[in-house]
């Protein structure tokens, strides 16, 4: 939970969360580059769970600030048990975590952030335990003195919105993908795509500092990422300076599924992607320009440790979908990146 | 008395009071005191000579600021530190030098003026503060890992035998600025995890977020404890730690309804704390408490201070600050108040209104700097220098410099 808490506040300053009695949805919109519409089964997060809402199918729709939020979720990495409450403090919504911790864990500083997901509501972290009894002697030592708990509250205001408000925010709509090839492992992804980026921005024109302070996408961080349907992607700069590319080689494309397409085996027959696969040379890539630093961003959701598949929709967006591991395929975050002419 | 070096500092609300004692033997590999020609000290006996002076806070940071990395970088490794006062008349006087003595034979010499003033130091009365805890640093330091980014306030609070550390921000958001309401964090920890409690039980008493984390850091740097003594809200708390002839001393001011016994520090209870009730005893509070120090001050065998020792409110050094003579401007990199802390954001600031640091809720002044039991917190700069012989030396050390940037060895290997 604060590896997707963590991944989100990378590209927007609050979340839209909306909470029903099957799933959590977590979308951010930010006003400039990527969005993310993330779709987690309840029990990815929670061990037990009540809803209860006036709307249709136990519908709540909150606006929540993601750096307190990410603050709030650290503290709770060694607790023994944490619950989350919607409630109102002073007229002021609030979402409070309880987070219960005994002593010994948190006289141990938490020096990492985990990104296993967080079970709150009471319910121990049996892995916690058994991580803990590995210590031996170490561990012993620190239980002489005391286990008592530590109760930690941490208030997070929110805002609840109104089934209006939420009606006007639409997932954005994608033209059918040319290719779908599985991401190399991010974190080499993003090593390479960092480093280009600065290598484009540090070569460009002088004027590249300015906008770097303004965050604004400027062309010289522009990084084309190419993919065809024989499992090559490619990711590369270039100014006028210089042209570098990476060759990934042997990715899998997967196959589309005919029941989750629409037409069934005729839909797949006639989809963008299948026709992708006869082609040859240059027009068997599809091409997306995106900012640099935005994707450096998006390749953050790595640290949840998904697989990931890239659909490329040619000169139009490039659509992330990261399953969260060991999942049924019922949580899943989507990124949406826009291309940028050429 | 025991000879020491003792730094001190004053927030600019006043607010907040922070003193260092350095002991000459623990702390120091060599430490001279010559109380005999120097100048501006006052006429006093040996025991109770003294040199203080007053020093541009950033000039100071600059030269000790960011060493700590210095340490790693073996090629630029500090060896040792010395310190002299300079205030021989034949020469530029109001000096303090400060000598940074490297591997390869790099020094870096720093030359900061001071201002040679009698000092004050904060006033707290021990005997009233019946509240009392002491706490491994490192439990303190943990709890700030989970407050939030720009949290003001922390109330601090017992009840049912547990002690709870409330960090939050006094503010009153509308619409779309709900959500920049920084966190609110409780933590609530059973007593005994304590090495001594000894307050009140439902006793509220509230002190800035920032000057905790920065206390707290700091003594968890020396892996040891502190102690907190206070008697109730809107009179100041002193926290103290001591490990390696370092005794650290800080007096904050605390806010807090004591009439209402509890605060709680949900926003509209708060604005009662920056109304009416926390002022008017402030004032009154703080008259009383200077003058009953004065007297005992006189029954004692000490010296009559050299100015009246009510000088509470008005006088402060922010106005000498002004007079000096023209201290090097800091570099703008140095604009965090904080030694320890980076400085949070301030984006937040900008919104709030701070009622924190209105006129009342200053600390009470003491000008005599007599070290009294209890109140030994003097704003002196240097007791003493490290007074090797002084400029002569640092001049042969020009002599033998080399270019910092060429090992002696290699010099060496060149003419052999």
């Amino acid at each position: 939970m604060p590896g997707l808490t963590a991944s989100l506040s990378s590209l927007g300053k609050d979340v839209w969360l909306q909470l029903n009695n099957e799933q959590l949805r977590f979308t951010v919109v930010p006003e400039q580059g990527s969005q993310v519409w993330a779709v987690l089964a309840i029990d990815t997060i929670f061990e037990t769970y009540n809803i209860q809402s006036a709307v249709e199918n136990n519908t709540i729709n909150l606006r929540i600030p993601l750096a307190p939020l990410l603050r709030a979720l650290r503290s709770a990495v060694n607790a023994s048990s944490v619950s989350i409450r919607l409630t109102k403090k002073d007229n002021v919504p609030l979402l409070s975590l309880t987070i219960i911790t005994n002593s010994l864990t948190a006289s141990r500083p938490a020096t990492s952030i985990t990104t296993t997901t967080l079970n709150p509501d009471n319910a121990p972290f049996p892995e916690e335990f058994s991580a803990n009894d590995s210590f031996g002697e170490a561990n012993a030592a620190g239980f002489i003195s005391h286990d008592r708990e530590r109760t930690i509250t941490q208030d997070i205001p929110v805002m609840v919105l109104a089934a209006t408000t939420v009606a006007s925010i639409h997932e954005p709509q994608c033209p059918q993908p040319d290719v779908h090839i599985m991401l190399p492992p991010l974190l080499q992804l993003k090593a390479i795509s960092e480093r280009f980026t600065k290598l484009a921005l540090t070569t460009s024109s002088s004027g590249a500092r300015d906008r770097r302070a303004a965050d604004a996408p400027a062309s010289s961080s522009r990084l084309i990422l190419s993919a065809n349907a024989h499992g090559v992607l490619r990711i590369g700069v270039e100014t006028s300076a210089l042209k570098i590319e990476s060759k990934w080689e042997g990715l899998t494309n997967p196959e589309l599924d005919p029941q989750q397409v629409e037409g069934g085996e005729e839909g797949v027959r006639g989809h963008a992607s299948t026709k992708m696969k006869e082609r040859e040379g240059e027009e068997a890539w599809s091409v997306v320009r995106v900012e640099g630093r935005d994707w450096g961003r998006v390749l953050g959701v790595g640290r949840l440790g998904g697989r990931v598949i890239a659909c490329f929709c040619h000169e139009h967006a490039l659509i992330l979908y990261v399953y969260l591991s060991n999942d049924d395929m019922e949580s899943v975050l989507t990124y949406y990146i826009a291309s940028y002419s050429a | 008395m025991d000879l020491q070096l003792i730094l001190t500092a004053l927030n600019s609300s006043k607010s907040a009071y922070a003193s260092f004692s350095l002991d000459a033997i623990v702390f120091f590999d060599k430490y001279n005191f010559n109380p005999g020609t120097a100048k501006g000290r006052q006429n006093l006996d040996d025991a109770e000579a003294r040199f203080t002076c007053q020093l541009y806070n950033k000039a100071l940071l600059s030269v000790f600021k960011g060493r700590l990395g210095d340490v790693k970088d073996k090629d630029t490794a500090v060896e040792r530190c010395e310190c002299y006062i300079q205030e021989q008349p034949d020469q530029t006087e109001c000096r303090l030098i400060v000598k940074i003595i490297c591997r390869h034979g790099v020094i870096k010499t720093y030359k900061l003026t001071y201002e040679s003033v009698e000092v004050m130091h904060a006033l707290f009365n021990k005997n009233a503060a019946k509240n009392t805890w002491t706490i491994g640093a490192s439990t303190l330091r943990s709890f700030a890992e989970y407050f939030g980014a720009n949290t003001e306030q922390l109330d601090i609070s017992t009840e049912n035998g547990r002690a709870t550390f409330t960090s939050y921000t006094e503010k009153v958001m509308n619409g779309r600025d709900v959500l920049k309401q920084p966190l609110q964090t409780s933590i609530t920890i059973d007593n005994l995890d304590f090495e001594d409690f000894t307050v009140e039980e439902q006793l509220h008493v509230g002190i800035s977020v920032k000057d905790f984390k920065a206390i707290v850091t700091h003594a968890e740097t020396l892996k040891t404890s502190i102690t907190a003594f206070y008697s109730f809200p809107t009179r100041p708390m002193q926290l103290n730690y001591h490990e390696h002839g370092m005794q650290c001393e800080f007096t904050l001011m605390t806010i807090g309804d004591y009439r209402g016994g509890s605060v709680t520090p949900a926003p509209a209870a708060v604005q009662q704390v920056s109304a009416a009730p926390v002022e008017k005893p402030l004032s009154r509070q703080f008259t009383a408490q200077a003058s009953s120090i004065t007297t005992l001050q006189k029954s004692t065998t000490m010296p009559p201070p050299s100015e009246p020792a009510s000088r509470s409110f008005t006088r402060e050094p922010q106005s000498q600050r002004t007079q000096r003579p023209s201290p090097p401007p800091p570099k703008p990199s140095l604009g965090t108040e904080s030694l320890f802390m980076p400085a949070d954001e301030d984006e937040d600031r900008i919104w709030g209104e701070k009622n924190y640091d209105d006129e009342q809720d200053t600390l009470g002044w003491d000008a005599s700097a007599n070290n009294a039991p209890g109140l030994n917190v003097t704003r002196r700069e240097s007791e003493s220098s490290s007074r090797l012989p002084p400029y002569r030396s640092w001049h042969e050390d020009l002599n033998i410099r080399i270019a910092p940037t060429q090992r002696i060895s290699d010099v060496k290997a060149l003419f052999d």
